[in-house]
């Protein structure tokens, strides 16, 4: 057993070196032979196994670190004299000059010819020596492998490389020159780049290959990303020409002077960057050239396009350049998240066009009253006085169409070249309400605006295209910072379209209130819907008060039919219905005795079901319908139908009593109506002068009514029309307010905003208790935002007001502060 | 992170419902009860911590994921007690120690230590897997490689063109076996169009040892639903006699189900192509002298589809003509040099990266010509047999006697699990530390005769095996006073020290320090047996704790010998006192004997080691000061 066991182990039979020295060169000869046909391109003949068992042996020998230093000296030798030769060979002295692109034009095709065969040697040289070397580090693989375990020294391969960047790139080009290979390298291809700049069809593959060199050679032995030659010798010498290249590109397009060119010039530039990194170049510098021409192309030359004289964004978005618009956005995004220069120069487009077309309606406005001047007197003066007032609603409507025209201008180019971008939308919503609100009649307008809407303009539209009017009104509604005279002025238009029964349809008038109250909230339509309602609550009033007088009287007995508003004084506009200044007390007029019985009736049958009301009646306000009958002095009698308001039946009434040919004085009717001077006038006018419904006659026949006029019924009332309205003189329609009106709507604002702010500051101290003064400010206006912008004077008077009423107190003066009484 | 080793409640859950499960035969049980002779020796063996007897034991086929009647593993039993290298091996044999598994789990909660238990979860199995994947995944790596190119047989099937081999064809499939070896040369083969490509797919897929597909891409936009893909896979199973297939689809849900179904295809692939590879390419080997060997022809269209031979030639007794010998004549001198041919497939040589850089190199060897190239392997035919089967079927059994050069073999081919394997095979057989030298004795062995251990370190430098190199110096630690008078030793340390002035490190020899460390380890392991000793009192097992104890007293008994030798050595008047301990050894009664020697000698048996220590490092540094070498 022991003797066989003996035998178990045996030495490894390819013991250690000592014997085996004197082979070193036996294989070492024939391997750098074959080496050397590697080389050559010579190797399909060569055996790998045998190269490999000559290496390995000689490492087995422990000789594997002269084998590793020889086969680098073999390699650097073969580079220096053959690789170099044939480089250097090609490096004609046009290459050498490194003087600028532009000075040497005449040369640049030669240079151009004998830069591609210059390159074109170097990279046949860097393939040859990249698979000549693939092929030896596979003959030394076991070599290599413990070379590696010690991590001392790079792979042969490795090592060859760097022998690659020193013995041939690094090399002096010519002997007469100092310039190295590399640096004939990196100008040669940075001409032909510029070349492509200027137009020209280069070899994008060649440089391309080129690149790859450089890529895959490193300053250090260690390889580290960072120290490619390509990124630490020649993208940074790329990125100076381009960046001087750009700057000077960039001067020469903003002279050209045409905002659109330079937009599409650096836009191409872009791409062409981009493509020149992923085709010629490498994709790591794509980033950085890109932040070259976004520093000397864009950022340094937007603000000049953008304010271009004559073709910057104004002129683009005067014409709907959307496109040139488009390419201006995207460049300012590039550079700058704000786009400042753009969104200023938009800004400034917005207001300036707004401003003209609050001009434009203010001109239109003032234009029309001149009009009327001319054709003075006489009895076309009704006639025309309706005229200004139209006209002066039209520059309304006008007004408004032209805002909503320009806001759908902005909201295309937005949408279609700044590509929706919430920033400029903003700034876009900023200048519009900066322009309506800069017109003091905006509110007014807008309310018109739906008035006319309301009462007319959507008769024929589908349900679509009413949506849509009303949301662009809405639209504008947004921007308008004083909600509350908008309310108002709402409230007066909207209670003389439901009174008149004017508006075209209840459902586009309830969509329109939901709209608002999405729009800016349930306070601000609170009033309007209370006003709808008690319109329905009348109709059910004048149903059931019918129903009452039926069950209650015999059928045979004649009543004047009665339908009745009742509505609540708190929410609708009494003062702007009435015409009566607000200050005298106004007096019931005498009814006419049935009209007084059905008065008197029913207000015991709405007493009766709501106690505690008080009804006051408003006959300036409503109409009647009554038959008449004209006994022409043919003897025929001939009926007509007449709508009239509640005072001219009052009026007309009083002839049933007037024998047939007598007259009755203006003082007379005066006294047994005792209707207000100033609606009787009105009346009489509409009754008496206007030619088309002259019920009465005049004496004498003039215009205006004078206490001393007498009035006659016309028995020879003519009308083409069974039925005849008879309008009341003006005050009936809505129209501009004039100045005095206006005055007076502003008091009133004022008025109801005063009480609006106190309610706010109470509200707030009560909650608070004790409150800095910038602090109770600050928190009033932003409660009130939703509304109005309220003045801080006034709020600082308010608060003076509160003081004085003890509502509050001061409670420090350093800050001011103050406390809630309660 | 799932490496937090469960609670005991847990576990006994885990044990539980594997038991139900095993029972209801829903899963296979991973760990047999093995009642067998062999396998109580292994369990033996790895509570003692004998790696020999280990190897020996896998080597001769032992199931190592077996259990016995107390329900311990080899595995358990190895990190249970602490014995680190026992453990790497079994685990390195293909020891399962899977998470979520009760005996995995029973594993990490028992073991000894840190070291032990970070291993352990090192071979969990979701990062090691099956001894076998290697080879699986290259051959499956074959379907999607196109360089180098080892395909010769192309089917096709609609649009699709699969690049196969015809060996694997025939190792796996009777079906293709019959049909090529009527027509050896056909190299294009239409699928007909009634059975789906995905069922073709996944038939060539399962042939090339593939994981079962999850998904048979079937649906929309294929062509075909997914019960008539399976019908196809059904239907071509059959018709190429590969019933695996389908139960390896139908079985691809349950993880572990799939695995060990998996491991039985592995099995069962990898017996198929080792029995190819006796038949075929065992059986075609050429024998003949080496002056001949260029004359073989062997043309591209063989009956084996061979499409490279290797040569290797028998080795002359004189070492001086080795090198040569591989050439082609010389060395053939007096009597005719033998030669064996080996024909063999480019697909299973590009496992070693040797032959794939060959191969897809652009030397004479890659290119096609019309007769089989004849590459030379510069080694044994023996070797080369044992390399051949290994890269063809992954079984790497070899005696020791030719572990060395298999080693070297495997170095310069580049194959490094063969590598491993023969460190493997020279480090456990060889013994290492004194439990298992003393562990030969009780054999009546004496295998310090048998190992070259100069030769193994050299061997270890120069192919940079890790693992070798601290073998042989726990080796010499252990056997430190037969070796450090002798001059090879010196010798040997100053090549360590060459070694290590060439890499510019003048501050330590690594040799010296292995060995010094394992000085310290060999003396301080008394200490540690007697720890563990105590340990396993509380065990129930009262035949380990037998030997246990036996061991440890022996073990005592020869520490004291060894003393005594190298007192011998040293100081000429205690060789009276030697000569009564070598007797002593055989008194039944060892405490007496030590007690007696103790006595005379030392205060205790402390002492006695601290004094047998120092002696030793004293000499060791006699031998640097001899070299003038500073460490």
């Amino acid at each position: 057993m022991a003797m066989r066991a003996r035998q178990k182990i045996r030495a490894p039979r390819r013991g250690v070196n000592t014997n085996k020295a004197h082979d070193f060169d036996t294989y070492w000869d024939a391997l750098s032979s074959s080496l050397k046909k590697i080389h050559t391109k010579d190797a399909s003949h060569l055996s790998f196994e045998q190269l490999y068992r000559n290496a390995y042996n000689i490492v087995l020998m422990t000789r594997g670190d002269d084998l590793y230093e020889r086969v680098k000296r073999l390699e650097q030798e073969w580079l220096e004299t053959e690789v170099r030769n044939r480089v250097n060979s090609a490096i004609s002295s046009v290459l050498l000059q490194t003087k600028d692109l532009s000075e040497m034009q005449d040369q640049a095709n030669e240079r151009r010819e004998t830069g591609e065969k210059f390159l074109d040697v170097l990279r046949e040289v860097w393939e040859d020596h990249q698979v000549c070397m693939g092929m030896i580090t596979d003959v030394l693989m076991y070599m290599d492998r413990v070379i590696l375990s010690d991590h001392k020294k790079p792979s042969i391969y490795v090592a060859s490389m760097a022998l690659f960047r020193d013995f041939v790139l690094r090399a002096v080009a010519r002997s007469d020159s100092e310039l190295k290979v590399i640096d004939v390298l990196e100008s040669t291809i940075l001409f032909m780049i510029q070349l492509e700049r200027s137009g020209q069809i280069i070899n994008r593959q060649l440089i391309r290959h080129c690149i790859y060199m450089l890529e895959g050679l490193y300053e250090t032995i260690t390889e580290e990303e960072s120290s490619k030659l390509y990124l630490a010798v020649f993208e940074p010498a790329f990125l100076d020409t381009s960046r001087a290249f750009y700057r000077a590109e960039g001067q020469r397009l903003l002279e050209t002077g045409d905002a659109a060119t330079f937009c599409k010039a650096a836009s191409d530039r872009i791409a062409e960057e981009a493509e020149r990194c992923l085709s010629t170049l490498s994709p790591l510098s794509e980033p950085k050239i890109k932040e070259v021409l976004d520093t000397e192309l864009i950022s340094k030359n937007i603000a000049d396009v953008i304010n271009l004289e004559g073709t910057g964004v104004k002129y683009m978005l005067d014409n709907d350049r959307l496109d040139v618009l488009r390419n201006v956005y995207v460049l300012s995004a590039r550079v700058d998240t704000k786009k400042t220069p753009l969104t200023a120069a938009v800004q400034k487009r917005i207001v300036e066009m707004g401003q003209d077309i609050n001009k434009a309606a203010i001109a239109l406005a003032q234009a029309a009253p001149a009009k009327p001047e001319k054709p003075a007197g006489g009895e076309k003066k009704p006639a025309a006085k309706e005229k200004p007032v139209n006209q002066q609603t039209e520059s309304a409507i006008k007004w408004v169409d032209d805002v909503l025209n320009l806001k759908n201008k902005f909201d295309k180019i937005w949408e279609q070249s700044f590509q929706s971008d919430p920033n400029m939308q903003s700034a876009i919503t900023t200048s519009f309400s900066q322009f309506i609100n800069s017109n003091a009649r905006s509110s007014e307008y807008l309310s018109l605006f739906f008035d006319e809407n309301l009462k007319k303009g959507i008769k024929g539209k589908t349900e679509s295209e009413v949506d849509a009017l009303l949301d662009n009104g809405i639209t504008l509604l947004r921007y308008v910072r004083d909600k509350d005279l908008f309310e108002a002025y709402y409230k007066k238009h909207l209670s003389r379209r439901l009174l008149m029964k004017r508006s075209v349809s209840n459902d586009t008038e309830r969509q329109m209130i939901s709209k608002m109250k999405m729009e800016v909230g349930n306070q601000f339509t609170q009033r309007l819907e209370a006003m709808f309602r008690d319109m329905t609550i009348s109709e059910d009033l004048t149903a059931g008060y019918k129903e009452h007088i039926q069950k209650s009287t015999s059928p045979d007995e004649k009543h004047p039919d009665l339908e009745i508003n009742v509505l609540t004084s708190t929410m609708w506009p009494m003062e702007t219905m009435s015409s009566l200044k607000g200050d005298s007390a106004q007096l019931s007029c005498t009814f006419p005795k049935e009209i007084e019985h059905v008065k008197q009736s029913f207000e015991q049958f709405y007493l009766s079901k709501h106690t505690g009301r008080k009804l006051s009646w408003q006959p300036s306000m409503g109409t009647a319908d009554i038959r008449a009958t004209f006994h022409r002095s043919t003897g025929k009698v001939s009926r007509h139908e007449l709508n009239v308001s509640t005072y001219a039946m009052i009026i007309l009434l009083l002839f049933n009593d007037v024998a047939p040919g007598e007259s009755l004085t203006y003082e007379e009717i005066q006294a047994q109506t005792r209707i207000p001077d100033h609606d009787l006038i009105r009346n009489l006018q509409s009754l008496a002068v206007a030619p088309k419904t002259r019920v009465l006659k005049k004496d004498p026949m003039s215009k205006d009514v004078k206490p001393t006029d007498r009035f006659f019924f016309n028995n020879d009332f003519q009308s083409a029309y069974m039925k005849v309205r008879i309008g009341v003189v003006s005050g009936s329609s809505n129209k501009v307010e004039n100045q005095d009106q206006r005055k007076q709507t502003e008091k009133r604002m004022n008025d109801e905003r005063g009480a609006s702010i106190e309610a706010a500051i109470v509200r707030i101290m009560k909650q608070r208790k004790t409150l800095i003064h910038s602090n109770l400010m600050s928190e009033v206006l932003s409660q009130l935002s939703s509304r109005f912008v309220p003045d801080v004077n006034m709020i600082k008077r308010r608060i003076e007001s509160l003081i004085d009423r003890e509502y509050l107190e001061r409670v420090e003066e350093d800050p001011p502060t103050y406390g809630y009484v309660a | 992170m799932a490496d937090h080793v469960l609670r005991k409640d847990q576990l006994e859950i885990s044990l539980h419902n594997e038991k139900k499960l095993i029972k209801e035969g829903t899963i296979k049980d991973d760990n047999p009860l093995d009642l067998s002779e062999p396998f109580r020796e292994l369990c033996d063996a790895c509570r003692k911590g004998d790696l020999k007897v280990c190897q020996e034991k896998i080597t001769e086929g032992v199931n190592i994921n077996a259990r016995d009647p107390y329900d311990y593993t080899p595995l358990i039993l190895a990190s249970l007690c602490g014995h680190y290298e026992v453990a790497q091996l079994l685990l390195e044999s293909g020891a399962l120690c899977e998470r979520d598994t009760f005996q995995g789990e029973r594993c990490l909660y028992n073991a000894l230590n840190d070291r032990i238990r970070n291993l352990l979860l090192e071979y969990d199995y979701s990062k090691s897997t099956d001894p076998l994947q290697p080879l699986a995944a290259h051959i499956s790596s074959l379907l999607t490689r196109d360089h180098p190119g080892t395909s010769d047989i192309v089917v096709t099937a609609e649009e699709e063109s699969l690049y196969l081999h015809k060996f694997i064809l025939t190792a796996r499939s009777p079906y293709f076996r019959n049909k090529l070896s009527i027509a050896p040369d056909t190299s294009t083969w239409k699928l007909p169009s009634t059975i789906p490509p995905q069922a073709f797919n996944a038939a060539i897929k399962y042939l090339y040892f593939g994981e079962a597909p999850r998904d048979l891409r079937s649906g929309p936009g294929t062509g075909f639903t997914e019960s008539e893909v399976f019908a196809g896979i059904d239907r071509i199973a059959q018709h190429l006699e590969i019933q695996g297939l389908v139960d390896s689809i139908l079985e691809s849900g349950d993880r572990r189900l799939a695995r060990q179904r998996r491991a039985i295809e592995l099995a069962k692939g990898r017996d198929q192509l080792e029995e190819w590879f006796r038949t075929n390419i065992i059986h075609h080997k050429i024998v003949m002298e080496t002056s001949n060997a260029d004359d073989i022809k062997w043309s591209r269209d063989n009956p084996i589809f061979a499409d490279v031979l290797l040569q290797a030639d028998e080795l002359p007794d004189d070492t001086e003509t080795l090198q040569q010998a591989s050439g082609t004549n010389t060395g053939s001198g007096e009597r005719a040099q033998k030669s064996v041919l080996f024909p063999c497939h480019r697909a299973m040589l590009l496992r070693s990266e040797f032959f794939h850089t060959m191969f897809a190199s652009s030397f004479r060897e890659a290119h096609l010509q019309e007769h089989l190239h004849i590459i030379n392997v510069d080694c044994s035919p023996d070797v080369l047999e044992i390399i051949l089967k290994f890269l063809y079927t992954e079984r790497a059994d070899f005696p020791l006697d030719i572990a060395v050069d298999v080693l070297f073999a495997a170095d310069m081919l580049f194959i490094e699990k063969l590598k491993t394997k023969a460190a493997v095979v020279i480090s456990t057989l060889g013994s290492g530390n004194m439990s298992q030298a003393e562990a030969a004795k009780t054999r009546g062995t004496k295998e310090e005769d048998d190992l070259d251990i100069y030769a193994i370190i050299r061997a270890a430098w120069m192919t940079r095996v890790q693992r070798l190199e601290e073998f042989a110096a726990r080796y010499l630690a252990y056997r430190l006073e037969s070796h450090i008078d002798s001059p090879e030793f010196a010798e040997l340390i100053q090549e360590s020290a060459s070694r290590i002035q060439g890499r510019q490190e003048t501050d330590s020899i690594e040799l010296l320090d292995d060995i010094r460390f394992y000085l310290g380890e060999r003396f301080r392991l008394r200490f540690d047996d007697a720890g563990l000793e105590e340990m396993m009192d509380g065990e129930p097992q009262q035949q380990a704790n037998q030997i246990e104890t036996a061991d440890g007293d022996i073990e005592k008994t020869i520490q004291g010998v060894e003393a005594i030798d190298l007192a011998e050595q040293n100081h000429g008047e205690q060789l009276e006192h030697g000569h009564s301990a070598e007797k002593s050894q055989k008194t039944p009664e060892h405490g007496s004997a030590i007690r007696t020697l103790n006595g005379e000698l030392v205060m205790d048996e402390f002492d006695q080691d601290e004094m047998n220590y120092q002696i030793l490092m004293d000499k060791l540094d006699n031998i640097l000061e001899g070299l003038n070498l500073e460490a």
